[in-house]
């Protein structure tokens, strides 16, 4: 392996470095979007199985070749552009929207030191991502030039920016505990003997609960899809767009809701650390337990999404500004005092 | 004191929590999809799909063309043309169905006094334009005749309700 | 002479940077102006980011692009501008515009062309790898600028409360829902079921 590698770093010479980067975000994003593929599929089922159906099951055994057959149709179909609509915006957008999405997975640790860029400002840098992915659904409303898309988009953004906020400060307190806005240092903060009990999500468990909520409005995901609402607004700010250009969107959401999982996994559930430091969890490598931690709460996403009806537009904005928010300051001033306390053990 | 307990409750997330025990309880339930064509639901005997036009055993058609199901029909959908036969007995030259306006109410079927128009169990028809489902005489003839069998029993067991 | 990749960056960076600004007092759509300046704030955040100066550049994109701008596009998209109208007091306001223009171009090279600015200015100080910028505005902030800082916070607090207190009105008529009590509502509290009395013994065996 080692050597292969050293022939080709001989062979490409001063391309190696951007060929070799090249290879590790592929071997990134190639699973991201079949697993994205697979989420949809998941949803189907999960949502069907709650609702006492057994959702698809014809395309492939156990419907395992629906994504493939959902996307194929996507790509066959006809892309309308609008007649009124700003065509340049119009097909840029939902690239605006996906780049974010994947962008922000450049500083996620899979394993310890397995990750693409180790920055020190990797919380930072994710905050900064996660906050981009408004300008695909704005200007998408906009260049689209129908009062329904325009409408999503408004409640989209506004949305968006309000629950950037509390989720922000939950990060201030995973960077206060941690002392770090490395996440790689972040998931090693959390380590220790004491297994399961070290995780973030202990002390700061409000936190992590107002995070994940959050995250869930960040996505637009039910119980926070106003943004969509098929039931008034048909489809929001994609209502106008069709084949690829909405498969995109699509896939933008799903590539956020992984992000926003793997994100609540690694700051407050341990991210690759196992559950528990001894001899049949810790056998098994690093990445299964992240895997099965994302897992979990991607379960949860679509747990949401069958159980919760739609939230009215005032109450969302309610509970992000006068509940959520509070709250965060609340617990971020009770953490800065307990870790000053000799009883902060983490 | 209630409005303490009511802080808890809420930020407790305990309602939220009941909600998500309901379906996760459901994730696990025995699952009551039908699998369509391998599987189908039970059909009564007065279950009203297409249309059929019947004979009588010694291969004489029903219809006598009295036009009642024509002039009960809500819809519209049925258009009958007469004449006399030969053998001076009134009989139909045209007897169409439009499908795509029948409502599928079994009014026709009620009025007919010679249970020559039926509506049979028959569900899965379909076609791949308008004009398919516009159902003329022969067409619905040859619904009776294959059918007929199954119909004659349908009758037989709703006769006795009449 | 060769340039160094990063020479090349910061000009690719700079090039865009201030073709987005031109677009921005050039564009006739005023929406296109608002999303030609959020290309140039994000070239300019590559630019300090070039300076390993990543704290700020992320913040620049975090906050203003991420907010302050989602928030102008928001109004930019829902005003309805006749942009005839806009135009017609351009060479009216021209001069002063233009003398405008001049004054902050004196400035800037008055702080830009200074030899002291210019000679801390056009070295960049490298770090090792495990420096964080992030850590060392942090300290220099509660340290050394501790009362410029608390300021500034101090007046963003005021700013903040100003801002609410001149929106905010209480409308005595307005029906507002509080779902808050909404929530604690019980079948007990509205619902009274009476046995009613029935006279006529008729009526209830029918």
């Amino acid at each position: 392996m080692t050597e292969l590698m050293q022939y080709l770093q001989n062979l490409l010479g001063v391309a190696w470095l951007p060929v070799w980067t090249l290879v590790k975000i592929l071997v990134i994003v190639v699973p991201i979007m079949l697993t994205v593929a697979y989420l949809t599929l998941a949803e189907r089922k999960v949502i069907g199985y709650m609702q006492v159906r057994i959702g698809p099951n014809r395309v492939g055994y156990f419907g395992l070749l629906q994504p493939l057959a959902d996307g194929l149709k996507l790509l066959m179909k006809e892309i309308i552009v609008p007649s009124g609509s700003n065509r340049f915006l119009f097909v840029s957008a939902p690239i605006l929207a996906l780049m974010p999405a994947l962008a922000a997975w450049a500083v996620v640790p899979f394993d310890d030191g397995m990750v693409l860029a180790d920055v020190n400002a990797g919380l930072l840098y994710i905050l900064a991502m996660t906050s981009l992915g408004v300008y695909g659904i704005i200007i998408a409303g906009w260049a689209s030039n129908s009062k329904y898309a325009f409408l999503g988009s408004l409640r989209s953004a506004a949305q968006i920016v309000s629950y950037e906020i509390p989720m922000g400060f939950g990060l201030v307190c995973v960077l206060m505990v941690s002392q770090s806005m490395n996440l790689g240092d972040i998931v090693l903060g959390q380590s220790g003997s004491a297994g399961l009990l070290g995780w973030y999500f202990i002390p700061l468990f409000p936190i992590f609960v107002v995070y994940f909520i959050s995250g869930v409005a960040e996505t637009n995901r039910a119980p926070f899809d106003m943004a969509e609402g098929e039931s008034e607004i048909v489809a929001g700010f994609h209502v106008e767009y069709s084949g690829m250009a909405f498969a995109l969107f699509f896939l933008a959401e799903y590539a956020n809701m992984i992000l926003i999982a793997i994100l609540t996994a690694i700051m407050f559930l341990g991210g690759w650390l196992p559950p528990f430091d001894i001899a049949p969890f810790n056998l098994l490598p690093g990445i299964f337990w992240l895997l099965a931690k994302t897992s979990f709460m991607l379960f949860l996403f679509l747990w949401f999404r069958a159980t919760f009806p739609r939230y009215r537009y005032d109450q969302l904005m309610r509970l992000g500004w006068k509940v959520f928010i509070p709250l965060t300051l609340v617990w971020l001033v009770i953490v800065g005092a307990w870790m000053q306390t000799p009883y902060w053990l983490w | 004191m209630e409005k303490i307990a009511n802080f808890f409750k809420s930020f407790l997330l305990v309602e939220l929590l009941k909600g998500m025990a309901l379906t996760g309880r459901h994730f696990f339930a025995r699952k009551i999809t039908v699998q369509f064509p391998e599987e189908k639901t039970p059909q009564g005997y007065r279950f009203r799909g297409l249309h059929a036009l019947r004979r009588y055993a010694n291969g004489e058609e029903r219809c006598i063309g009295c036009k009642l199901c024509e002039a009960v029909c809500p819809a519209m959908a049925i258009h009958i043309e007469t004449e006399e036969r030969s053998d001076n007995t009134r009989r139909t030259t045209r007897y169409d169905i439009d499908l795509v306006k029948c409502i599928f109410c079994g009014l026709c079927e009620e009025a007919c006094p010679v249970d020559a128009i039926v509506e049979t169990r028959i569900l899965e028809y379909h076609g791949e334009n308008r004009s398919d489902l516009y159902y003329t005489k022969p067409m619905l003839l040859a619904v009776g005749a294959k059918y007929e069998e199954q119909i004659a029993k349908d009758k037989a067991s709703d006769a006795k309700y009449r | 002479m060769l340039m160094s990749f990063e020479t090349l960056v910061f000009y690719m960076f700079a090039v865009i940077t201030v073709f987005a600004s031109l677009r921005v007092i050039t564009a006739r759509n005023p929406v296109h102006a608002a999303l030609f300046l959020v290309l140039a704030f994000c070239t300019a955040a590559g630019v300090w980011m070039l300076l390993e100066a990543e704290f700020l550049a992320i913040t620049l994109v975090l906050v203003y692009v991420g907010a302050v701008m989602v928030l102008f596009l928001f109004v930019v998209m829902m005003l309805d501008i006749n942009l005839e109208q806009l135009r017609e007091g351009f060479w009216r306001w021209f001069p002063f515009g233009a003398l405008l223009a001049i004054i902050m171009v004196f400035q800037m090279i008055w702080v830009l062309g200074n030899r002291q600015t210019a000679e801390t200015g056009a070295q960049v100080i490298k770090h090792a790898a495990n420096y964080s910028n992030t850590k060392e505005l942090g300290r220099l902030i509660y340290t050394d600028y501790v009362y410029a800082f608390e300021l500034a916070a101090v007046l963003l607090l005021v700013a903040i409360v100003a801002a609410i207190a001149l929106t905010l009105r209480r409308r005595k008529d307005a029906r507002s829902q509080e779902p808050d009590k909404q929530i604690l509502v019980k079948k007990a509290d509205r619902l009274r079921i009476v046995s009613v009395v029935v006279e006529n013994k008729e009526n209830k065996s029918q």
